[in-house]
């Protein structure tokens, strides 16, 4: 089996304060959405920030100075196709693993981790424009890489991202290749006959069913959400390898002409005011300010209800 | 004759109201450990001596009784506040200990603005004196990243320091005068005074006792003005670390006092700094603070020292004030860790020394290169150095194991006391200290000797004049 | 403007099968009980078109049944025994049936591609939820229009559909704009408490039967499993909350318990779920279970942005917390200072000795 993992380097945005989320909701989004100052690597190409990535004014969401982490299901879906993996080889079947990410240069730590980890491939897609809410252009990015390059028959990756959250871009890259596709994926284990047999919360709930690859599992709330580390030694077996580095054209993705149809568009940022009067309830002990709760207002509430 | 588990219980029984001896046996398996084998409380895999009970403490009083209760009949007394103990101090090292809690002794008695202390009983959490003395616009000066879980009387007895010492001190500096009970039933005071010669200065018998020879029910401590307004980040990267120790070395022999003065090694700063650091640059920050001439003169002052540095490059503050801004560990980040250790069984340690100017590259260098080469299954092998004096520095060693072929109970003899092992043995070769802020507790407690040297008699003197029959946290700080 | 409201039916009957080990204590979790999948969903869409699609001419303010917009439900079904129930739900009184195979995603979005090629059709509106998403993001990159699923409102123009969706994880709003039609819009399941159905007349326009056009159903051996989906959670009335200030599974234990006595419906916060103190299914937030009951009790939980968005409809919010520092005190409407476990214990023991009074 050539198991593909798709994911995301995002902003830590709960690092970021309530004060920078209220001066975003002011801001005008910038042209493709999101985050104003794109990220891109630094001039001579090579992995590190870009001195560049310094300047400029923010518009969006001003996440320049917050660290870079694993989106919270791709961490999900790269630890799964990781155990996926080890209990196809365990049976003695082959199952390479190749992993792919867009855009952000915090990528490549990541990357190389993944190579670390056994991963037989890793790629990184090089863009400069904003993606987080352009699902058609970053589906028409992995279904190209996925189709033509990787040719991977088993593509793995979280459920929604962390800025746009929309959860459709697996079904985009789906109907790309042409393959059915599974969400909110919680399990995922590997039957005698190369099937799998795909543990997911639908809508009507818990669901179990056995999928033929080639197929789309994109990974919801699953309990295991943790990415292994790899050791020193790892790391230093791997230590001349790099992650390949393509461009969309290479993918045969004239992304201009794919964002300039893209759509829907970000086109503003609005505030969300969650502030409510929190009246204190007094009370000596937790059970005085318990009766004085319910006293208040909870045994007429609860009558009602 | 030593006393059965159930006498010890009746015992406590007769001292305290009887809800506050704690007998259930989950709670005393959890207590059998602190941080330092918090593998054993993740995994609820235990092997540790179980204590007979936790007994609640009110007041100094009941503490006097219940010492006397432990003293006359040889019970191991363990002193506990916030628990969030990290190498071992908390541990029951022999069977059938009390653990005497003060958390319920959590009065702030008085905070004093114009003489500039306050005083608390030991189970104050710093984090409420903090928030308490923050709404008169001071601040206790002190933050270590156990502050919002971490008590008065813990801090105390464990020489603790915080991000801020540079400025601020550590808790030496902060603590003016303290209550403290003695295995005897001593209840000694000890006024709050500015600075005396009145003889020895007996708080440093009490600071840092760990709970060997004393325990600690109220403490005095100084406030400052606080002016977060003023504060000001600098933040550079670098290629190694020997430029970032001649750099701290040159800001603290210059005499600025920035609040908070580090230098990461790479792997250290990949955890925090990755998005504007290589995978191969040192991170050197500071932050100034105080009133606004002098954090900006210590701002400038610390700008001019690092320009004449070419090897170092700047980056924006606003990279430091962010990471800054996120630094403290509340319970949901302590959980979301324990439960990622269980899933990855990767684990990270910390153990801190110091040492002078001369010798601290070498010995972060050598003790680096030793634990990399001799211990399997090694993540991450780094550190940074947190806390600068005019005459030396610490070294903050940061790392991660994965935990292979074996329970989690064994991360302690496979990888965790082997490393300690190697960073106290290059240490003390070049003459530093092998525990700079965290305790000896009983985890660096077979070093004693190594550490004191001729000056041992002195600790050994202490510990036998305060506590002759042995009953104060054995194990801790001294061997068994 | 024109528009469609799709209803997948296709998983409502006996046709379905029951959950694995059931009994008759889960005909409520089942997709056609009263509670269950169906309903809500109908709901949902029933209350989008009434109040979340307007149109931006000025002074317009009534929803979509109305003369700028014109529209139909085309109900899905699979199984004849489901079929007049479904049209019942129908939330226009013009619907048009198909009968397929059931769960045939890729089959649904091929039917709809062809209707939507004559372009008679502007604004097809889908369910929330995973299926919903699903045709129409499939149906979106068929018919080379746009789609946008969770939509919490709508707006139409001559040449756009402005649309507002939760980004960033609970911490803002976006406003989005599809241009190129047919716009596929996913209504956020939230819509489903917004209340106040009206009983709709229907009239069956037209009736289809596409079963056999489509290739075989690409899963295999579908099993529905006992564990509930958080059905009950999006639809209470009164909802108890623990984060991760009850300290430990036992903490949330005892919360749910006190819940239980109370007669509430439990939920728990994304660390007291990834920690494993209580099951996924109880997860309220932005990846979880979106609520609007009457009264939510928040015991122990800090009030991250990710985690209010799934309360922040509650009609009443109580915060138990030690932190008075921690957001959700400014973000409730009472606060209570103190341990979580102890209040909660204390309330319900309180709740029940009223309950024995009377």
């Amino acid at each position: 089996m050539r198991i593909l993992a798709y994911f995301k380097v995002t902003p830590d945005y709960e690092a970021l304060r309530e004060s920078e989320w209220s001066a975003a909701a002011g801001r005008v989004p910038s042209s493709g959405g999101g985050e104003g100052t794109s990220r891109g690597p630094s001039a001579d190409g090579g992995a590190g920030p870009g001195r560049g990535e310094h300047a400029g004014p923010a518009d969006g969401v001003d996440t320049r100075y917050v660290r870079r982490i694993l989106d919270c299901f791709d961490e999900s879906a790269l630890e799964i196709a990781l155990r996926l993996s080890d209990a196809l080889v365990g049976r003695g079947r082959a199952a390479g693993l190749g992993a792919l990410s867009i855009g952000a240069p915090g990528a490549e730590p990541h990357l190389k981790t993944l190579l670390a980890l056994g991963f037989e491939r890793a790629a990184r897609v090089h863009t400069e424009a904003a993606l987080d809410f352009a699902p058609a252009a970053t589906a028409a990015l992995i279904a190209a890489y996925a189709g033509r390059i990787d040719r991977s028959d088993l593509l793995v990756l979280g459920a929604r991202s962390s800025p746009g959250g929309g959860g459709t871009v697996p079904f985009r890259v789906a109907e790309q290749l042409g393959w059915p596709c599974l969400t909110q994926v919680t399990e995922v284990e590997p039957l005698a006959d190369g099937r799998l047999r795909v543990t997911l919360m639908g809508d009507d709930g818990l669901q179990r069913l056995t999928a033929r690859t080639p197929c789309v599992l994109a990974v919801g709330n699953a309990v295991v959400s943790h990415l292994r580390v790899p050791t020193l030694t790892d790391r230093l077996a791997v230590r001349d390898r790099q992650p390949d580095v393509l461009e969309p054209a290479d993918l045969g993705v004239d992304l201009a002409d794919v964002l300039r149809r893209e759509g829907p568009s970000l086109a503003a940022l609005e505030g969300i005011d969650r502030h409510r009067e929190g009246v204190l309830i007094a009370g000596d002990t937790p059970r005085a300010k318990a009766q004085a709760l319910f006293d208040a207002r909870l045994k007429s509430l609860l009558e009602e209800l | 004759m030593p006393l059965s588990r159930e006498a010890i219980v009746e015992g406590l029984r007769r001292i305290v109201e009887p809800g506050d001896v704690v007998t259930d046996e989950q709670i005393l398996v959890e207590s059998s450990v602190d941080n330092f084998r918090k593998l054993q409380n993740i995994f609820n895999v235990h092997t540790m001596p179980v204590p007979a009970a936790v007994v609640m403490a009110r007041s100094t009083e009941k503490v006097v009784e219940l010492l006397r209760f432990a003293d006359e009949h040889g019970v191991n007394v363990i002193p506990r506040t916030g628990a969030t103990a990290t190498e071992g101090g908390l541990e029951s090292a022999v069977a059938d200990s009390v653990i005497i809690d003060g958390s319920a002794m959590n009065e702030i008695v008085s905070i004093d603005a114009y003489n500039m202390q306050a005083t608390c009983q030991c189970g104050v959490p710093l984090q409420v004196l903090e928030d308490r003395v923050r709404e008169l616009g001071l601040t206790t000066g002190h933050s270590p990243q156990s502050k919002p879980v971490a008590h008065m009387g813990g801090l105390v007895a464990t020489r603790s320091i915080g991000q801020f010492s540079t400025l601020y001190g550590g808790i030496e500096d902060m603590v003016v005068g303290l209550e403290a009970v003695f295995p005897g039933g001593q209840v000694t005071r000890i006024k709050n005074v500015p600075r005396r010669a009145a003889g020895p200065d007996i708080r440093h018998v009490v600071i840092g006792n760990e709970g060997a020879l004393c325990f600690i029910t109220e403490v005095t401590v100084k406030l400052f003005p606080y002016f977060p307004e003023n504060n000001t980040f600098l933040g550079w990267t670098l290629k190694d670390m020997a430029t970032g120790f001649a750099v701290l070395r040159d800001v603290m022999v210059n005499g600025y006092k920035p609040s908070v003065a580090r230098v990461y090694d790479p792997g250290d700063a990949g955890l925090h700094f990755s998005h504007f650091a290589a995978e191969d640059d040192c991170v050197l920050l500071f932050m100034a603070e105080g009133a606004a001439g002098i954090a900006k003169a210590t701002a400038e002052g610390i700008q001019a020292i690092v320009d004449k540095h070419p090897e170092c490059t700047q980056v924006p503050s606003e990279y430091i004030e962010t990471w800054f801004n996120d630094l403290c560990w509340d319970a949901s980040k302590i959980t979301a860790e324990d439960e990622r250790i269980r899933q990855t069984r990767n684990v990270n340690r910390t153990t801190e020394i110091s040492a002078d100017w001369s010798s601290i590259n070498d010995i972060y260098q050598a003790a680096r290169a030793r634990i990399i080469a001799e211990i399997p299954d090694i993540t991450m092998m780094g550190g940074h150095s947190s806390h600068s004096y005019i005459n030396g520095t610490n070294m903050y060693f940061n790392y991660f194991f994965n935990v292979v072929d074996v329970g989690p109970e064994e991360e302690t003899s496979k990888y965790y006391l082997p490393i300690i092992g190697i960073i106290c043995e290059e240490t003390l070769k070049r003459g530093g200290s092998i525990v700079h802020h965290h305790g000896m507790g009983k985890a660096r407690a077979p070093w004693v000797k190594d550490e004191y040297g001729s000056s041992y008699y002195v600790l050994e003197t202490l510990k036998h004049a305060f506590d002759p029959n042995g009953i104060m946290n054995k194990g801790t700080i001294i061997p068994l | 403007m024109r528009f469609t409201v799709v209803m997948d039916g296709t998983s409502a009957g006996a046709a379905d099968g029951t959950p694995a080990g059931a009994g008759e204590g889960t005909a409520d979790r089942t997709a056609d009980g009263p509670s269950g999948g169906i309903h809500r969903r109908a709901a949902a869409l029933g209350a989008f078109l009434r109040d979340g699609l307007k149109s931006d001419s000025a002074g317009a303010s009534r929803g979509a049944i109305d003369a700028q917009l014109a529209g139909d439900t085309l109900v899905f079904y699979s199984d004849e025994r489901a079929k007049d129930r479904l049209v019942a739900l129908a939330p226009t009184r013009d619907v048009r049936l198909v009968r397929i195979e059931a769960r045939r995603p890729e089959r649904m979005a091929a039917l709809l591609s062809a209707r939507a090629e004559g372009g008679q059709t502007d604004l097809f509106l889908f369910a929330g939820g995973p299926a919903g998403t699903e045709l129409a993001t499939r149906l979106a990159c068929r018919s080379g229009g746009q789609a946008l699923s969770e939509v919490l409102s709508a707006e139409t123009a001559p040449d756009r559909l402005s649309c507002r969706r939760s980004i960033y994880s609970g911490h803002l709003t976006g406003r989005f704009e599809l241009s190129a039609r047919p716009w596929c819009v996913a209504v956020d399941p939230s819509w489903a408490d917004a209340g106040g159905s009206e009983t709709v007349a229907h009239t069956i326009v037209s009736a289809i039967d596409e079963t056999g056009g489509g290739g075989p159903d690409p899963f295999e051996d579908r099993e529905r499993m006992e564990a509930p989906s958080s059905e009950d959670l999006a639809g209470s009335s009164f909802v108890v909350v623990a984060g991760s200030g009850a300290g430990d599974r036992q903490g949330v234990r005892r919360i749910a318990a006190a819940a239980r006595e109370m007669g509430a419906t439990f939920g728990v916060t994304r660390p007291v779920a990834m920690n494993a103190w209580a099951p996924m299914d109880r997860l309220i937030g932005v990846s979880g279970a979106r609520t609007a009951p009457a009264l939510c009790i928040v015991a122990g939980a800090s009030g991250a942005p990710a985690f209010f968005w799934g309360i922040e409809r509650a009609s009443l919010i109580v915060a138990v917390n030690t932190d008075e520092h921690a957001p959700i005190v400014g973000e409730a409407d009472l606060v209570l200072l103190d341990d979580a476990v102890a209040v909660l214990e204390e309330l319900a023991a309180i709740v029940a000795a009223e309950r024995e009074k009377r």
